[in-house]
């Protein structure tokens, strides 16, 4: 190929891209994902997608951050440089969000951080949460446990991945109820990572121990979901070992069907989504939003599961 | 040492020599000591028996088959000196077409709605031909174009999580027919990984295709002036580790009952390591299937010993890198004994 040749085609692309740019009268939003190919943070991504739709005028530019802080951060640079309308960040990790703050408020545009709250004591001006409280999701996971207990008996605590916010809150929700009540204990805690294929094997390694579990209450689905395959396939009634997990997934929906899970939590995956859009929306325009969207969990057992299918 | 090849890369018979230790004595003594030192703890920390517990043993060699039938193919491909760095997304991308095709009729939001309720063979073999194709095109790459089998694989590494998550857009694949997740049920992955590495220790030791193998690993010039198609071979070598690696995902798939993009993250370099924790040399022509299935059962007895003494899951990683390095030291070390001999 000859270099003027490649000029002109670049030329070309520039031109095309200006022209592009100018007729987006459109409000641009830059996501940046913790991670795509999570299980919940994809329905949550889903939502904002969706709901983008449904606003016309709205685009939307999603990038995945690969659970890398560093790459986050220059994809929030990026999206500085490209004068977004607004920001909206899923935190890969809550301590690091105050450097990002800092550069998004500095060029005046408006952030948004969705469902892992920001660790800043104080948000910037035309920053703010939109999620749900943490130190709830694994209080009601282990109360519903503890009721269905009759407040006795060894729990098994599968946490998450350890630097996150969210497997240390809910698995110290899960151990403030435990310590309520003198006839529970807890046996065994360690980390699955949010994994179902490692938490398969962390409990097929339970079950061997031959310590006297009667549940296990894991800081997500999948990993509940891990267990009761593990249960299953070593032959345990999912009477005798009950298990909770949290988020209400589809699959986490079906096993509570077929009455392997004893409880899940909803986190409104697509109220965060919508609330975190509406909010970097309103923002842009110049409105006010509440600093702390709060979206509310809910208990999910037996009785009422049915109403989160098809979700 | 497996002696059929010389220096020079010459194939030959491999000569008579006064008793010598298998390079895979060593090995397995470490095995034994980290075994013994989980029992030593047992009985101190819990004051009960790691190894006297049938159960256990299944589960130490269960949780790590899926790294082990990738480690048997790496290992094959480390063996004609190079690597793979694809395995774990190439397991990923086989788990997602595999589950996509296993799903049941009363799932609302299959893949493929007018796919579904298959036999379990039709998603068993397309997972299965989706990685030996990613593992024919890794060797087509290498043999082809000549790029370092580093750089080829790392492409493969991150293309093939590209359309594992692009498949469905990163959304899970559920709902899977039971014919199928029985595949992965129980201890069916320790025997499929058993009799994977009992074939190809077959094909490495006794066969044409193990010969030209060790060769091409310890002298590629000597191979191909010897008369060895260097590069139908090196297709075929990496066209088995993606089929294992296919293998991989089925069984993933089938024991979790479910295909998601993010499976098999990190997996590659478990299986790497449980290969040069095996003694293959990463210089290429040497190592066997024993060593890397021994290496494969040292990690699942590191994981299972941490979880029965309850130690951290980070300390865990800190002592599986510093096994890994002692390992590879004491291989240069072995390589530079036999050099001076």
């Amino acid at each position: 190929m000859k270099r003027p040749h490649l000029k002109h085609l670049l030329a070309a692309c520039s031109a095309a891209m200006v022209m592009m740019s100018a007729s987006a009268y459109a409000t641009t939003i830059g996501v940046s994902m913790a991670y795509f190919d999570d299980n919940f943070l994809n329905t949550l991504r889903q939502a904002m997608a969706d709901q983008a739709k449904s606003m016309p005028g709205v685009k939307i530019q999603f990038e995945d951050a690969r659970g890398d802080t560093g790459r986050q951060l220059s994809q929030v640079q990026n999206f500085v440089a490209q004068k977004v309308d607004a920001i909206i960040i899923n935190t890969t990790d809550s301590s690091a969000t105050g450097r990002m703050s800092q550069i998004v408020s500095a060029a005046g545009i408006p952030l948004v951080y969705v469902n892992r709250k920001p660790a800043e004591d104080t948000l910037p001006e035309k920053v703010v949460f939109v999620g749900s409280d943490e130190n709830v999701s694994g209080t009601l996971e282990a109360e519903e446990l503890a009721k269905q207990l009759n407040y006795k008996g060894n729990v098994a605590i599968m946490m998450g991945e350890l630097a996150t916010n969210a497997a240390e809150l809910r698995t110290k929700g899960v151990e403030k109820v435990v310590a309520k009540y003198p006839g529970m204990k807890i046996v065994q805690k360690q980390t699955a990572n949010f994994l179902r294929a490692q938490a398969l094997d962390l409990m097929n390694n339970w079950i061997v121990s031959g310590e006297k579990i009667d549940a296990v209450a894991a800081n997500n689905d999948e990993m509940a979901i891990g267990a009761i395959l593990a249960l299953q396939q070593a032959g345990v009634s999912p009477k005798k070992v009950l298990v909770g997990g949290i988020d209400a997934t589809a699959d986490a929906l079906a096993e509570m069907q077929d009455g392997n899970l004893a409880v899940t939590v909803f986190q409104d995956a697509k109220g965060q989504g919508r609330g975190a859009l509406e909010s970097a929306v309103k923002l842009s325009k110049g409105e006010k939003v509440e600093k702390n969207v709060m979206v509310p969990f809910q208990l999910v057992t037996k009785d009422n599961y049915k109403q989160f299918m098809g979700n | 040492m497996n002696a059929s090849v010389n220096s020079g890369g010459v194939v030959e018979t491999p000569a008579r020599r006064p008793f010598k230790m298998p390079v895979e004595a060593g090995i397995f003594l470490v095995l034994v000591a980290i075994a013994l030192a989980f029992e030593a703890l047992g009985w101190m920390v819990r004051g009960e028996s790691f190894l006297g517990n049938s159960q256990r043993l299944v589960i130490i060699v269960l949780q790590v088959s899926i790294i082990g039938l990738l480690a048997i193919g790496v290992t094959q491909v480390i063996i004609t000196s190079g690597v793979d760095l694809s395995s774990g997304s190439v397991l990923a991308l086989s788990a997602m077409v595999a589950a996509s095709l296993a799903q049941t009729s009363d799932n609302a939001r299959a893949v493929f709605p007018m796919l579904t309720d298959l036999p379990a063979v039709v998603p068993v073999i397309a997972g299965v031909l989706v990685g030996a194709l990613a593992g024919v095109v890794n060797g087509g790459l290498v043999a082809v174009t000549g790029i370092p089998p580093f750089i080829a694989t790392l492409g493969m590494m991150v293309t093939a999580r590209g359309l594992a998550r692009y498949y469905t857009h990163g959304q899970p694949i559920s709902r899977l027919s039971e014919d199928f997740t029985w595949i992965g049920a129980g201890a069916t992955p320790v025997i499929v990984f058993l009799v994977t590495a009992l074939i190809f220790h077959v094909a490495l030791r006794y066969t044409r295709y193990g010969k030209f193998t060790y060769a091409i690993g310890a002298n590629a010039q000597a191979a191909r002036v010897s008369g060895i198609n260097i590069g139908r071979h090196l297709i075929v070598v990496y066209g088995i580790a993606g089929l294992l690696a296919g293998l991989g995902g089925v069984m993933t798939a089938a024991r979790s009952a479910t295909g998601q993009a993010g499976m098999g993250m990190g997996y590659e370099l478990d299986a790497i390591a449980a290969v040069v924790i095996g003694g293959t040399s990463l210089t290429g022509g040497v190592g066997r299937i024993t060593g890397t299935v021994i290496g494969t059962v040292i990690l699942g007895v590191m994981t299972s010993g941490f979880t029965f003494v309850g130690i951290d899951a980070y300390v865990q990683d800190i002592v599986k890198g510093l096994i890994i390095v002692a390992a590879v030291t004491a291989d240069q070390y072995r390589m530079r004994r036999r050099k001076k001999a």
